[in-house]
């Protein structure tokens, strides 16, 4: 009977064992060497609540970044535009939209419309870049050093739903730094 | 420690310094609000100045002198000393705290594992660990400083000479003017008894006051060499 028992818990301890390890060695191996969790727009991106094709505005329109991100070159945050910078295209009081013909553009730009309600309120947008709250990144520098938005946000012009491209773990920011010969002393960042 | 100053002078790198007038001091606490409002420094109850727990990164030291009613109150602010020979430094096992080109003594707190050697080794009692997890009230939580980390629960921190405003300041790379910088402490003091700039500028206020006759430095024996320097509190009546 006790030997029966010793019979099956040994091989059930074992492999509990086994697996508990197996778990935290992949949880390491993982942690070192893949990409952040998915979570923050990795893959196929956040759902956005209007669906903003950068294609339009950036391939299509040629527009610059800097044309709706304003801050970027000044600022901590190259910041998400007001509605109202929107209007300045699209003009609202005429739905048909004097730059946006397809169907899709109309539809997209009703919902904005629509969500906006009364007194108009701003779009809650997902957030698709996040870094920890002990990174302090500020944008200015790295443009005023005529570093393109593209180094580290890819090709957005070509996204139809933006996503997160680079892992922008710390390892990233500090291969560019010292290509680029910028400070690596640890409290240019970390305060 | 002369060819330390030349060298970073050369390279137009800023040291920053402080110096703080002990006769200006009212010990009106000013400074330590201000800097506990621009660092997210928690708000402390009761029970944690019983505990010796409390978080301050600066802190006014007062001491009576003489008998009643010849009585004579005396006000030292004390804050990270920023020390050039720092003790703090060396005993950190995970290189957490560093002295970096400005001088400035820097804590990075993502490192920090919390072993509190450094808080034993430092004299001035400057550093001051994490036991709980920071806390706001709801109505105060929309006024934290985005531009400094919200410490967690289990690691070190003290003052910085506010970096941040460091960081900002000098962000164009272009030199600061004397007096444009001034940390949230300096900022805020009544009496203009806390001065702030950079050292290895010949012209600047602070290079001036630190050798003013009245100058000392805080346990100075120790070999520490701190980058503040306080100036005597004197009586006219002796």
């Amino acid at each position: 009977m006790n030997s029966r028992v010793v019979k099956i818990a040994i091989p059930v301890v074992g492999a509990s064992v086994l697996l508990v390890v197996a778990f935290v060695g992949w949880f390491v191996i993982s942690a070192w060497w893949s990409n952040p969790p998915p979570v923050l727009g990795f893959g196929e991106g956040p759902e956005q609540p209007i669906a903003f094709p950068h294609t339009v505005h950036v391939s299509d329109a040629g527009l610059d970044c800097q044309f709706c991100h304003r801050t970027v070159s000044t600022d901590e945050a190259a910041t998400i535009p007001a509605v109202a910078q929107c209007l300045f295209c699209h003009g609202f009081d005429k739905i048909d939209g004097r730059l946006s013909t397809s169907e899709t553009a109309q539809e997209e730009l009703a919902k904005l419309i629509a969500d906006l309600g009364e007194p108009q309120q701003p779009i809650n947008w997902n957030r698709v870049y996040r870094l920890p709250d002990h990174v302090q990144f500020v944008h200015a520098p790295h443009i005023q050093q005529g570093i393109s938005c593209s180094t580290c946000h890819g090709e957005i012009g070509e996204m139809q739903v933006v996503k997160q491209v680079r892992n922008l773990k710390m390892r990233d920011c500090v291969d560019c730094h010292r290509d680029n010969g910028a400070p690596t002393d640890c409290s240019t960042c970390h305060y | 420690m002369a060819t330390k100053t030349k060298s970073s002078a050369q390279r137009d790198t800023p040291k920053w310094e402080m110096v703080i007038d002990l006769d200006r001091c009212t010990g009106c606490q000013a400074c330590v609000i201000a800097c506990q409002a621009e660092n997210n420094i928690p708000i402390n109850e009761e029970s944690a100045f019983h505990e010796h727990r409390a978080i301050q990164w600066i802190r006014i030291e007062r001491y009576w002198e003489g008998e009643f009613p010849d009585v004579k109150a005396r006000f030292l602010p004390l804050l990270c000393q920023q020390c050039d020979n720092a003790p703090c430094e060396p005993v950190c096992p995970v290189y957490a705290t560093y002295h970096n080109e400005e001088g400035l003594n820097v804590q990075v707190y993502n490192r920090c594992v919390g072993t509190r050697y450094c808080g034993n080794n430092c004299p001035y009692h400057a550093r001051l660990f994490n036991y709980w997890e920071p806390v706001w009230p709801e109505d105060l939580r929309n006024q934290l400083n985005p531009d400094v980390t919200v410490r967690t629960r289990g690691v070190m921190e003290k003052c910085t000479f506010c970096i941040q405003r460091i960081r900002r300041a000098t962000r164009g790379g272009e030199a600061v003017e004397d007096g444009a910088l001034q940390p949230a402490c300096v900022q805020s003091c009544p009496t203009s008894a806390l001065v702030f700039g950079n050292a290895n500028d010949p012209d600047a206020k602070v290079t001036r006051l630190k050798n003013d006759e009245r100058h000392f430095r805080v346990m100075e024996h120790l070999g520490t060499d701190p980058s503040v320097t306080y100036l005597k509190q004197v009586d006219v009546d002796g």
